[in-house]
C-alpha cells in the first residue's frame, strides 16, 4: 500500500482530519508538475555556458592567429634557405626570429592566463556540481522520510484503535498516548507542509539562501521529532514494540534518519570545499565574473553559531 | 650440474611464492576481521574470515568486521570506517558490508554499501541483528553471533542471485548510511525458556503417532517461535541439548521458510521400527533429513543425532559428517555420497 492510499484510508477512518490529510499529501509531493525545480539554476548555467563559449572561442582565435602568422613568417616549407646568403646579409636571420619571438611571447601572455582562467572556472563548476549532487541526495532522503510518515501514523494509530476496542476500560495511560499521538500527527503534518512548501517555492536555489535553508532545517527537525514521539508512544506497548512489523518500520525510520545525517554531512563538506574555493584567490576573481554564489550550510542556528570559521590554507 | 642448480632455483622460487601467498592470506584475514576490542580468539577470527571469504568468492560481497571500544556515534563511525577501509574494493561490483561492534557502548551496526541496499534493506538488517545476532551476543558468544548472521546474509544473497536481485554494475562505491544499529547486549544472558513465542496446548507439541505428524507439530512450533527446549516432541537427549543452545527467532523462522519449499518423501523406518527418517530428494540441497526415535508417547525428534551427523556447507547445502557414527544410515542405503559427505542421489 502506497503513502497516498494510507492517507486516504486514515482519512476515511477518521484518524486524520481533512486538513491534516491535505498537509501530509503536500509533504509527499516534493514539486508539483509543471513547476520548475530550479528557478534560478538554469540562468546561472546559461551564463556559465556562454562564458565558457566566449573563453573557448578566444583561445581558438589566438591559436589560429598564431598559426597564420607563424606560417606567414616562415616563408614556406618547400623553400630551401641559402645559408651562405643569410650569412652574407647580416641581420636578416635575426629579424625573422625576432618577429616570431614577439608573436610567441604575446600568444603565451594571452593564452596561458586564458587557459588558467578556464581551468579555474571548470574547477569551480565541478565543485558546484558536487554541491548540487549532495543536495539532491539530501532531498531524496527527505522524500524517503516523508513517504514513511503515513506508514508510521497508520501502524501506531491502528494498534491503539485495536487496543481500545479489545480492552473494556480506557486507561489513563492510553488516553495520554492517544493525545500524544494526535499532537504528533498534527505537528508532523504541519512540519511536512512547511518543508514541502519551501522546497517547492525555492527549488534548488534554497541552498543559496541562508534563512530559507535554516527554516527547512527546522521543519525537517520537527518531522524527525514528530516521528520520534510516535515511536515513543509505541514503546509503551510491548506487544507492538516486539512485533516484526514494528521492528521493520523502526528500522526504516532509523535508516532514513541516518541517511539524512550522512547526506547532510556530505552536503556541508561539499559546500565548505566550494565556498573556500570561491573566496580564495585566484578562484575569487573567476567566481565574481562567473556568478558563482556562496552556498549556505544545512544546519541549525546553534550549529551555525558554534561552527568553526572558514579555513584558508 | 646445470640442471641441478636450476632445480634449486625453482625450488627457492616455489618457497618464496608459497611464503608470499601465506603472507597474503594472513593479510586478507587481518583485513576481513579487525578485532581491536579483542572480543574473539584467533581461531574464531580465522573462521569468520574463511566464511566471509566464501561470501566474496560466491556472491562477490566484501564483508568486513571491526570491533572497537568507544567509537562515539557508531553510525557515523561506520560510514567513515567504511570509506577508510575501502570496504567493497575487494568486490568487482563494489558490494560491501561492514559490521561494527562497540562493546564499551554495547552497540552493533551493520553498514550496507550503496550497491547492496536493494538486497539488504534496513528492515532485513535490523531483523538479522535483533532476531539472530544479538541472542548469541547475549549468551556471550560474539563470534557465533557474527557467523549466525552471516548464514542469513548468505541465504538472502542466494535468493537475490536466483532472482536476479543483484545489480551487476559497480555504479557507486561507499555507503550512505544504509543498514541498522542495535543494542548488542553482550553477555546479558539468554535462555530459550524466555523465548517461548506461543501458548500452545501441550497436545500440539507432543510426540506424534507418526514421524510426519511430529514434524508437522515441530514446524508449527517453530512458526509460532516456540523455542521451549522442553517440548514433548523432542527426545530426552534433545531436550537436554537444547537447554544449552541458543535458538534464535530468526533460526526458527528460517527453518519454516526453508522446509516450505521441500518435498518430503514418505518416512523410512529401520527393521526394528524404533528409528525413522524423513528425507527429501538429494537435489533439494538445503533440505536436510529429519531423524526420529520412537518413545513411549510416540515418535520424538532426535535433534541430538542430527546435530552430530549433519553439517552445512558454504551455500547452506547439507552433508553428512563422514566421521560421525549414527544409526540412521539405513535410510540412505540407496544413495551415493561424494568424498565430503554431500549426497549425490541414487
Amino acid at each position: 500500500m502506497g503513502p497516498e492510499d494510507r492517507i486516504r484510508r486514515m482519512e476515511d477512518d477518521g484518524i486524520l482530519t481533512e486538513r491534516q490529510a491535505a498537509m501530509l499529501r503536500d509533504s509527499l509531493s516534493g514539486t508539483p508538475k509543471g513547476q520548475p525545480t530550479q528557478p534560478t539554476q538554469p540562468e546561472i548555467d546559461g551564463r556559465k555556458r556562454w562564458m565558457g563559449r566566449i573563453l573557448g572561442g578566444l583561445v581558438l582565435a589566438m591559436v589560429a592567429v598564431f598559426l597564420v602568422l607563424a606560417v606567414g613568417t616562415g616563408g614556406g616549407g618547400d623553400q630551401i634557405q641559402d645559408v651562405a646568403q643569410t650569412l652574407n646579409q647580416s641581420g636578416e636571420y635575426g629579424q625573422m626570429n625576432k618577429s616570431l619571438s614577439v608573436i610567441l611571447a604575446a600568444a603565451i601572455l594571452l593564452i596561458v592566463p586564458l587557459l588558467l582562467w578556464m581551468w579555474l572556472h571548470n574547477g569551480l563548476v565541478s565543485k558546484e556540481e558536487r554541491v548540487f549532487e549532495a543536495w539532491a541526495q539530501t532531498e531524496s532522503n527527505f522524500q524517503r522520510r516523508a513517504d514513511l510518515v503515513p506508514a508510521l501514523v497508520d501502524t501506531v494509530s491502528r494498534y491503539l484503535k485495536h487496543e481500545s476496542e479489545t480492552l473494556t476500560a480506557v486507561t489513563e495511560a492510553r488516553a495520554d498516548s492517544l493525545a500524544d499521538m494526535a499532537k504528533a500527527i498534527e505537528d508532523l503534518a504541519e512540519a511536512g507542509k512547511a518543508a514541502g512548501d519551501l522546497l517547492r517555492e525555492r527549488g534548488q536555489a534554497v541552498i543559496e539562501e541562508e534563512t530559507a535553508l535554516r527554516q527547512l532545517y527546522e521543519a525537517q527537525g520537527r518531522i524527525g521529532r514528530g516521528m520520534t514521539t510516535l515511536l515513543a508512544v509505541a514503546e509503551d506497548y510491548p506487544d507492538l514494540r516486539s512485533s516484526d512489523q514494528f521492528l521493520e518500520l523502526q528500522a526504516q525510520l532509523e535508516g532514513t534518519e541516518n541517511r539524512i545525517n550522512v547526506a547532510r554531512m556530505r552536503f556541508n563538506e561539499s559546500v565548505r570545499d566550494y565556498n573556500r574555493s570561491i573566496r580564495q584567490l585566484p578562484g575569487a576573481l573567476v567566481a565574481q565574473v562567473g556568478s558563482f554564489k556562496r552556498k549556505a550550510y544545512f544546519q541549525s542556528e546553534e550549529e551555525a553559531r558554534s561552527a568553526p570559521e572558514l579555513e584558508f590554507d | 650440474m646445470r640442471r641441478s642448480s636450476s632445480s634449486i632455483r625453482a625450488g627457492w622460487l616455489i618457497l618464496v611464492l608459497a611464503g608470499l601467498l601465506g603472507l597474503a592470506a594472513q593479510a586478507a584475514q587481518a583485513e576481513a576481521v579487525d578485532d581491536g576490542a579483542a572480543l574473539m580468539s584467533q581461531d574464531q577470527r580465522a573462521r569468520i574470515a574463511e566464511h566471509h571469504g566464501y561470501l566474496l568468492q560466491d556472491y562477490d560481497i566484501d564483508y568486513r568486521v571491526v570491533t572497537a571500544a568507544d567509537v562515539g556515534d557508531i553510525s557515523h563511525f561506520a560510514v567513515l570506517r567504511f570509506a577508510e577501509l575501502g570496504v567493497g574494493e575487494a568486490s568487482a561490483t563494489r558490494r560491501g558490508l561492514l559490521l561494527v561492534i562497540d562493546p564499551a557502548q554495547d552497540r552493533v551496526r551493520l553498514e550496507v554499501g550503496y550497491v547492496l541496499e536493494g538486497v539488504f534493506p534496513d528492515a532485513f538488517v535490523a531483523y538479522v541483528e535483533h532476531r539472530q545476532m544479538v541472542p548469541f551476543f547475549r549468551a556471550d558468544r560474539v563470534a557465533d553471533g557474527i557467523l549466525a548472521a552471516t548464514e542469513l546474509v548468505v541465504t538472502r544473497a542466494q535468493r537475490a542471485a536466483a532472482n536476479a536481485g543483484f545489480d551487476g554494475e559497480a555504479w557507486m562505491a561507499g555507503s550512505g548510511g544504509g543498514g541498522a544499529t542495535a543494542d548488542a547486549d553482550i553477555g546479558q544472558g539468554w535462555t530459550n525458556e524466555g523465548n517461548v513465542g506461543g501458548s500452545a496446548k501441550a497436545s500440539a507439541t507432543a510426540a506424534g503417532p507418526s514421524p510426519e505428524i511430529t514434524l508437522g507439530r515441530y514446524l508449527s512450533a517453530m512458526e509460532s517461535r516456540n523455542g521451549d527446549p522442553g517440548l514433548a516432541l523432542y527426545t530426552a537427549e534433545t531436550r537436554g541439548m537444547l537447554r544449552n543452545w541458543v535458538m534464535t527467532p530468526a533460526q526458527m523462522t528460517n527453518v519454516v521458510r526453508t522446509y516450505r519449499n521441500c518435498t518430503a518423501e514418505r518416512a523410512r523406518t529401520d527393521p526394528t521400527e524404533n528409528l525413522a527418517v524423513i528425507r527429501y530428494p538429494a537435489s533439494q540441497r538445503q533440505c536436510a533429513p529429519w531423524f526420529f526415535r520412537r518413545g513411549e508417547s510416540g515418535w520424538a525428534l532426535d535433534l541430538t543425532m542430527m546435530q552430530s551427523a549433519i553439517r552445512f556447507g558454504r551455500s547452506n547445502a547439507w552433508r553428512f559428517d563422514l566421521a560421525a557414527d549414527h544409526p540412521y544410515g539405513f535410510a540412505f542405503a540407496d544413495w551415493r555420497f561424494d568424498g565430503n559427505g554431500f549426497p549425490i542421489g541414487d
